[in-house]
């Protein structure tokens, strides 16, 4: 092709093709800052106490909410506004559009107040007066015992009633047993919301979801995500560092262990989707409805191990990370110079002893990095889980004070399987997004800070033999 | 270790009885998955081939040394970021935002190269001195703000220029004349989303490959009055095309098994089109979807194997032919090469 290039044109290619392959790194550090900076932000800032507008419309109604986001509108010039204004029970939905050119005036009053309510989510307006203990309270009197109230454990919370009005006046009674956090987030100072946003913080991460999802925390899913890759790394560990050991130490190299080395690699680029269908054919439905079929067949229309839960999950995932960690032990291994074996065959160590005194010992970063990678990856991997034994919603957790204590055949929560269940299946897709990006946000941290130790072990490791050598 | 190679035998005898079973209706019934499969795989590799190889590329050859070592464990953690993340933000942030601004979209798909070419001839106005302060061996930092700043600039002209030019919404141009639907979730978007994910993995290795190549080659083709671009082109890339080759080959083979990204970024339909802004359904997906609902002995259970069995042979033969041709070129290295 080059005859019909012009010196010119060569030159000028000669200039510029290095700009188009810096771009290009340039434009994918771009997108990942933009994706971390997207959850970070999204993430955290859910959590940070927004302040609640009142509007007042050109048509006379008075709207209060929080406002969201501002789209332009389609075909017309201007924009409208999402607002959040809660309030499922009384108005029928809990976000509005406003046309910006129809709002007259626009307030952020004191008194505004936000409840979390168990049934019908949030609630926005004020709060009238208070009934309990036979009294009534109002106005400041009724805030201060009703913030005291909710800062009890909810076992201890006295009974009453609140008396609310929604900003366009409607009233409202609510019992004081369904509520269980109320803000005024108009009225409080930069430090409170700080100590709020911290303690929202908490509690996403120490609760239970609640309102089908749309709302609370996720502990259940760190739980059921740490318990099974737990689980996952007692399985793959000494499969994984007995495989490399025996390829690299105990195998002759030939043309054999070259096979199954390239084996190994090809089974890391297997996709995840098919290990998922084989632990649902070999685990769930071969091992698990043999084993129902000999232990549990009093309850066997309902299978017991014949569905997925947490063991098969561990099992398959087990699978799936294996090469990871034979790889980086085989690494290890291949790094280890030749004069330590020899030196301690020559002192007379028979080759069991150098082994387990000697190589291994000298191995071990190496492992806990392919351990720690595979943790991540399993982490981070939904898709074979959906078929093996990942839940929605676990009605128990898998580990209580119940003999055996750790119940392997129940299913179990997942932070990736909650994120894509939660943003596209839940039913109020718009209030659970905010939630959706903190899960996503933790999910990314962890596999980020696991993926990170491994490369600083493995940095570390490789320095410190580069000395001895 | 025996359990390793049982692993791969099981899984085969796990499905071959039943590929025995009705193959006409298997067959009607993967094709369009296989399409959609193909489509995404092939929307994720326009995406991400090259941008992954311009890396590789300029980080092989001209990145200085300290760049490259904060560089590549950043591009490892861009690997690492789940693929549930990944497609949620494909499918709830970015397709929405691509639909809402698609001449946008389409002209930063262009205006991005161009404007990378425009850094560097303004770059070779600029005064030697200001060139000294920012070598191309850094220009992978520095060119991020800018490419940043080009992107502003472009998201605020575009509708403009749309309104201007077009006369108003591409969308409905596109509709009037050309019949062409746009589905919120389509392929484009699969594309950058699964091409974001495959970007790493291809980048990693074809920068092995590059940095194989022993510099002796490189530096003796310049000796001989070669330009750069010269010695690239012909020096090079032919040297290190095996590993190259097997680097797209492992990409392809990722981007084909992917399954959470297309799940949630994918309009999920099975169908047959070539358009970019039609939504499609992959195997992986359809077999996440619909396997946990099927009976162990019904009809869909079988065709979902048979595709699982389809993808498994798949990958394993793109990843066992990549992993032969990039062994062979090592080996050839450690002869030619002699360091």
């Amino acid at each position: 092709m080059s005859r019909f290039i012009t010196v010119a044109h060569r030159r000028l290619l000669d200039r510029l093709w290095p700009w188009l392959c810096a771009a290009s790194v340039a434009l994918s550090l771009l997108m990942l800052t933009a994706l971390l900076t997207l959850l970070l932000v999204r993430g955290l800032g859910h959590f940070w106490p927004a302040s609640l507008e009142e509007i007042t419309l050109r048509s006379g109604d008075v709207v209060a909410g929080q406002a969201i986001r501002e789209t332009p509108l389609p075909q017309k010039i201007g924009n409208e506004r999402l607002y959040f204004t809660g309030n499922r029970d009384i108005d029928g939905a809990s976000w509005r559009w406003v046309d910006v050119d129809n709002i007259i005036a626009r307030t952020t009053p004191a008194d505004l107040i936000r409840l979390e309510r168990a049934p019908w989510g949030d609630f926005i307006g004020r709060l009238e007066s208070l009934e309990a203990d036979g009294q009534r309270m109002m106005g400041q009197a009724a805030w201060d015992y009703l913030a005291a109230a909710l800062a009890l454990p909810a076992d201890q919370r006295p009974t009453g009633q609140l008396l609310l009005t929604t900003a366009d006046g409607q009233a409202l009674s609510q019992p004081l047993s369904t509520t269980s956090r109320a803000l005024a987030p108009n009225a409080m100072s930069w430090g409170q919301k700080t100590r709020l946003w911290g303690s929202s913080v908490w509690q996403f991460l120490s609760e239970g979801p609640r309102a089908a999802n749309t709302s609370g925390g996720v502990w259940p899913a760190i739980f059921g995500t740490v318990l099974m890759v737990i689980l996952m790394s007692v399985i793959v560990t000494p499969f994984g560092v007995l495989a490399a050991i025996y390829l690299n130490e105990i195998a002759h190299q030939n043309r054999l262990t070259r096979l199954v080395r390239i084996g190994v690699r090809n089974l890391a680029g297997v996709p995840s989707i098919v290990y998922g269908v084989f632990g649902l054919g070999v685990f769930v439905y071969g091992i698990g409805g043999t084993l129902d079929t000999w232990f549990f067949s009093a309850t066997l229309p309902s299978p017991t191990f014949g569905t997925g839960g947490l063991l098969w999950a561990s099992l398959t995932l087990a699978l799936l990370t294996l090469p990871v960690v034979i790889v980086a032990t085989e690494e290890g291994l291949a790094r280890i110079p030749d004069a330590q074996r020899e030196g301690a065959m020559a002192l007379g160590a028979t080759r069991l002893e150098m082994l387990t005194r000697v190589v291994l010992p000298m191995t071990v970063p190496a492992m806990l990095t392919g351990v720690i990678l595979a943790v991540a990856r399993a982490a981070g991997e939904v898709a074979p889980l959906m078929l093996v034994g990942v839940a929605k919603l676990a009605p128990q957790m898998p580990v209580d004070g119940e003999f055996p204590y750790l119940h392997l055949e129940r299913k179990f929560m997942h932070l990736g399987y909650h994120l894509f269940d939660t943003a596209f299946h839940g039913e109020d897709v718009q209030a659970a997004m905010p939630l959706v990006y903190a899960t996503a946000l933790l999910l990314v941290l962890i596999v980020l800070v696991l993926n990170l130790t491994a490369i600083f072990l493995r940095h570390y490791f490789r320095r410190q033999r580069g000395n001895e050598c | 270790m025996l359990a390793i190679l049982a692993i791969g035998v099981f899984l085969f005898w796990e499905t071959l009885p039943l590929l025995a079973r009705d193959e006409t209706l298997a067959f009607a019934k993967l094709s369009p998955l296989a399409w959609g499969t193909l489509k995404a795989a092939l929307a994720a590799m326009l995406f991400a081939l090259p941008i992954a190889l311009g890396a590789a590329m300029y980080s092989a050859l001209f990145m200085s040394a300290r760049l490259r070592s904060r560089i590549k464990p950043a591009l490892e953690m861009m690997e690492a970021i789940p693929g549930v993340v990944v497609g949620f933000i494909a499918g709830l942030v970015l397709a929405p935002w691509v639909e809402r601004n698609l001449a946008s979209t389409l002209v930063l798909l262009v205006w991005l190269p161009l404007s990378a070419g425009l850094a560097g001839v303004l770059w070779h106005l600029l005064a030697a001195r200001w060139r000294q302060q920012m070598p191309l061996s850094w220009a992978g930092l520095w060119l991020l703000p800018w490419l940043a700043c080009m992107v502003l600039l472009a998201l605020w002209l575009t509708p403009h220029m749309e309104e201007l030019f077009l006369g108003g919404d591409l969308r409905r141009l596109l509709e009037q004349h050309w019949g062409l639907d746009y589905a919120t979730r389509n392929a484009l978007i699969v594309g950058i989303a699964m091409g974001f994910a495959v970007i790493p993995s291809i980048y990693a290795l074809a920068e092995d490959a590059l940095a194989d190549v022993p510099t002796a080659l490189m530096e003796g083709a310049q000796a001989l009055g070669a330009s750069r671009w010269q010695a690239l082109w012909r020096v090079a890339l032919p040297a290190a095309g095996p590993g190259i080759f097997s680097a797209v080959m492992i990409g392809a083979g990722r981007a084909v098994g992917e399954t959470m990204i297309v799940l949630m970024a994918s309009g999920n339909t099975a169908l047959f089109s070539a358009s970019p802004f039609e939504g499609m359904r992959s195997m992986a997906a359809a077999i996440a979807i619909e396997l946990p609902e099927a009976s162990p002995d019904g009809l869909t259970y079988h065709y979902l194997i048979l595709a699982a069995l389809v993808l498994f042979i798949f990958t394993f033969l793109v990843n066992t032919l990549a992993e032969m041709v990039r062994l062979r070129m090592r080996r050839r290295y450690h002869k030619a090469g002699h360091r």
